[in-house]
């Protein structure tokens, strides 16, 4: 009951988090590649994308401080930024990263640091979700992983 | 050999080729490849994925294992490349990121196509049509917009299979149908625009196209040394701007070939005069055209076939422009080109447009026929283009005197500078400048593209090793790059000290050889001493001395096709520098070695006081190493070759080219530079200025630095001949005497 609970739960947090938006298709096709030989494999990349693009987002917060701005160097951390993040599929952090990059071909400083503020945003906001998802996921066992997955 | 091929057959025959991991894919229900299709072949296909983005490259890996695909991931360009170059056919598919913080996507994109003549797609979450485009002209086989998605991953081995069937296939494969097919099924929409753009650049005449022959679905044809001798001339004769492949076609009269086949070698030729002449180094260094990673050797052979002038003058008339950028100057460009082996072909589907800042080497050797005396001034004078960066049109150089200054430089893409190209450093630069060769990189002059060149180089020396002679193997090549180039070198009197900047390749060594002998005087024209020079030049010295001491000794029994002449030659001398080497080089270099031989046997080439004795037979060795990978992962301990004056050639020659800068004709400045540039070392070793010593480098540890530039790698043999190296050079002109072996070497430096 505590299990199949879990489980569905776990399943109707994911749901939201595609109906809302926040997540897209590709985070189907990371849900595929999780098999027996890495049970945790979405987590870890989700992981390793927190990792990163708060590495990333550090290097351009820095970038946006400089003076001169370097809108080229801004635009390829950013262009790196999206590229994780729809890699993970986390789509409204990619429309934010698209926003940015559109402002930085502008050189609009204003509308860079702005659609940025955003973006920190959104990443803040799909970290804390993602993170409760695969907290239950963890309570829902291994075992069940792929099923709930495959959904 | 090639891998390609073994593994077309394995298509053909269903064994499934590589290691495929063991089929993990099972175990979930995704959606695997292992489904789809053939089982046996797209399992174990191997794939080198290329992304600085280690998430990304995680979600990729594991899908390609999903695929049962045999999967090695790497996050710098720089070590991708020098994984590639030192396992040759280890690879299928390389799948590489577009942005990177250490190489350009599109460059590293090239230099493979060009290199390893391997299919390559790029990846990028910028999908922006232009972006696209570029990865279609650059050659890339595929676009994939990040997110990549199983879909995308799970047919990528159709490029794989398109290129065996375009290879393996006889001339008049139905490639282009297949090609149409194929192309579209490609998984992005983007890709499909380039199957049409491919096709089209099929039939372009113009130097513009910048596809690699894997994407050019033309009827393969074997461009053997003669063939390619042949277009060259025809190319000169017409003038670069205006030939056009129907009319050398007219001029080569040649039966059997098509305009296709010509307009994609004129490409691959142009593209890679164009990388000699102007490219920057990028580091990249065309490798010499190694076509294929085995191809590579094969066209060796043919550069050996070059070497191996059966008459004197070998005109090292590549083509003109053949400058291949690699520094081997050898004729490994042509060796695609010479021979008939596929790998000739992927050599000469070298889209000489591009930029072979390695590759130069290829053009110089594909005069094969080097003529000595003319050539060799040429080249000299086309060296001290090159060095200054003017080399416009490599075809100048490239003529047969440039084409040895080509050589010469090899390292790694240097020699393509012959052209005038800056970067190239190839060894043109070297006199010039006086200063040591950039490496490549910073000068304008030829540069060799140290670090990439150097692969380059030795790729091409492989290649050309290989390719030619049949005795040569393709190991040889390399150093038959050296050896043309080393004779140009001869002749001219280049001195190239011997850079002995740590040859890394033995080739090398020969080329500088060449050069340095000058005294010589373009006898070298018929030593196709496997320069493996090119590689980094230093290899010069070995080269040189090898060809030197051939006569000197008069051990070595020139025309012998193995070593053993040289062998035993070098035995005695036995503290010679490359004892060790050559005793080694039976295995592999033995065709080299004649062909340093021959040279030697020139009379010409006797005259040169090359007391390189024991270099000869350690070129072979050196350029087994080579061809083990490209880097210098000699067994045999480098030796880094300072050069004395002061001037920093950089022994080390890291492959890249090196630059010639020989205005004053091949000065052995200029082309142990290049020599050594050839990029065989990667800056580092070279950085210091005059090396009075040689260092003796680990293997291991000029692998490090080699790769990826560094082509030649020059080994000295052993500390004994290191210290002899050491010894002497005080006088001479930039050079000294082994004691040890009475061999000559000349410290190339810098300023020519």
């Amino acid at each position: 009951m505590e299990y199949s609970n879990l489980k569905r739960q776990a399943t109707s947090m994911k749901q939201n988090l595609f109906d809302q938006g926040y997540l897209d298709e590709q985070f189907y096709q990371l849900e595929e590649l999780q098999d027996d030989v890495s049970p945790n494999f979405v987590e870890e990349v989700v992981s390793l994308f927190f990792k990163d693009s708060s590495r990333l987002m550090a290097n351009i917060e820095q970038a946006l401080e400089n003076n001169p701005r370097d809108f080229n160097k801004l635009d390829s951390y950013m262009q790196q930024f999206k590229g994780s993040s729809s890699s993970i599929g986390a789509s409204k952090l990619k429309s934010e990263c698209i926003q940015f990059h559109e402002k930085c071909g502008e050189e609009n400083i204003e509308g860079c640091t702005r659609s940025f503020q955003k973006v920190k945003r959104e990443h803040g906001i799909l970290k804390k979700k993602l993170e409760a998802y695969f907290q239950l996921m963890r309570q829902v066992g291994p075992g069940d992983r792929a099923t709930c997955s495959s959904n | 050999m090639h891998a390609v091929v073994p593994f077309m057959m394995d298509i053909i025959g269903t064994e499934a080729t590589g290691s495929s991991p063991p089929p993990s894919a099972t175990t979930d229900g995704s959606n695997t490849c292992s489904s789809a299709a053939a089982p046996q072949f797209p399992a174990g296909l191997r794939v080198l994925v290329v992304d600085d983005d280690p998430l990304c490259l995680k979600i990729v890996e594991k899908m390609l294992r999903h695929c049962q695909y045999d999967v090695t991931t790497c996050s710098r360009a720089a070590v991708a490349l020098s994984l590639l170059r030192e396992r040759k056919g280890a690879f299928d598919l390389v799948l590489s990121d577009v942005y990177m913080p250490d190489m350009d996507g599109f460059k590293l994109l090239e230099l493979i196509g060009l290199e390893m003549d391997l299919p390559v797609i790029m990846m990028s979450a910028d999908d922006s049509k232009d972006v696209v485009l570029k990865g279609v002209t650059h050659g890339a086989v595929d676009y994939m917009t990040k997110p990549v998605r199983m879909e995308g991953v799970k047919n990528i081995w159709q490029h794989v299979a398109r290129k065996k069937m375009s290879e393996v296939g006889s001339e008049q494969t139905a490639s282009v149908e297949e090609n149409d097919g194929q192309k579209k099924v490609s998984e992005d929409g983007d890709n499909a625009s380039s199957g049409n753009v491919k096709r089209k650049k099929d039939e372009e005449d113009e130097n513009e196209g910048r596809e690699d022959s894997s994407t050019i679905k033309k009827q393969r044809v074997v461009w053997s040394v003669d063939l390619h001798q042949k277009f060259v001339s025809a190319v000169n004769q017409l003038g670069l701007e205006r030939a056009v492949p129907k009319k050398i076609l007219e001029i080569m009269k040649v039966p059997g070939i098509t305009r296709e086949n010509v307009a994609s070698h004129l490409q691959k030729y142009r593209l890679y005069l164009k990388r000699l002449s102007g490219q920057q180094n990028q580091g990249r260094l065309d490798t010499p055209f190694q076509g294929t990673s085995d191809a590579a050797y094969g066209s060796i052979g043919a550069v050996s076939g070059f070497v191996l002038p059966k008459k004197n003058h070998m005109n090292l008339h590549v083509g003109t422009r053949q400058v291949t950028s690699t520094g081997i100057g050898m004729p490994v460009d042509h060796m695609g080109y010479f021979d008939s082996n596929q790998q000739i072909s992927n050599a000469a589907r070298m889209i000489p447009g591009q930029q072979w800042t390695g590759h130069g080497q290829m053009n110089l050797i594909t005069g094969t026929s080097v003529n000595t005396e003319s050539q060799q001034s040429q080249v000299l004078q086309t060296y001290g283009n090159m060095s200054q960066q003017s080399c416009n049109s490599a075809a100048s150089l490239m003529n047969p005197s440039s084409s040895v200054c080509a050589s010469m430089s090899f390292s790694r893409g240097s020699i393509s500078s012959i052209n005038g190209q800056s970067r190239n450093s190839i060894v043109m630069q070297m006199p010039q400048q006086g200063q040591h060769f950039p490496i490549s990189r910073q000068q304008n002059h030829l540069s060799i593209d140290v670090p990439r060149q150097a692969q380059v180089s030795s790729q091409l020396l492989n290649r050309v090793a290989g390719e030619h002679d049949p005795r040569l193997l393709s190991n040889m090549s390399q150093q038959v790059l050296c050896n043309d180039i080393g004779r140009s070198f001869l002749n001219r009197e280049v001195r190239l000290t011997e850079t002995l900047s740590t040859t890394s390749y033995g080739l090398v060594p020969q080329v500088l050889y060449s050069g340095l002998q000058n005294n010589y005087t373009n006898d070298t024209v018929g030593n196709s001493y496997p320069l493996v020079s090119s590689m980094g030049t230093p290899n010069l010295t070995s080269t040189i001395m090898f060809q030197e001491c051939v006569p000197s000794t008069g051990l070595l029994d020139p025309m012998k096709p193995d070593l053993g002449g040289v062998k035993d030659f070098t035995q005695t001398q036995s503290d010679h520098l490359f004892d060790d080497h050559r005793i080694k080089n039976e295995d592999w270099n033995f065709p080299n070695i004649s062909h340093s031989y021959e040279l030697a046997q020139h009379p010409n080439f006797r005259q040169n006081n090359t007391n390189f004795s024991s270099s000869i037979s350690a070129p072979s060795d050196r350029i087994a190493a080579m061809k083990d990978g490209n880097t210098c992962s000699f067994n045999k301990e480098f030796y880094k070759i300072r050069s004395q004056q002061g001037k920093a050639e950089r022994l080390t020659c890291r492959n890249n080219n090196v630059p010639f800068d020989n205005s004053a004709g091949l000065p052995s400045d200029g082309i142990a530079d290049l020599i050594c540039q050839g990029g065989l070392f990667s800056d580092n070793f070279l950085q210091g200025d005059y090396i009075n010593e040689i260092d003796l480098l680990e293997p291991k540890e000029l692998a490090g630095e080699l790769e990826p530039d560094f082509d030649l790698v020059i080994q000295l043999a052993t500390i004994e001949e290191k210290k002899c190296l050491t010894e002497e050079s005080a006088g001479s002109n930039n050079g000294f005497m082994c004691v040890v072996c009475s061999c000559f070497f000349f410290i190339v430096f810098g300023d020519g």
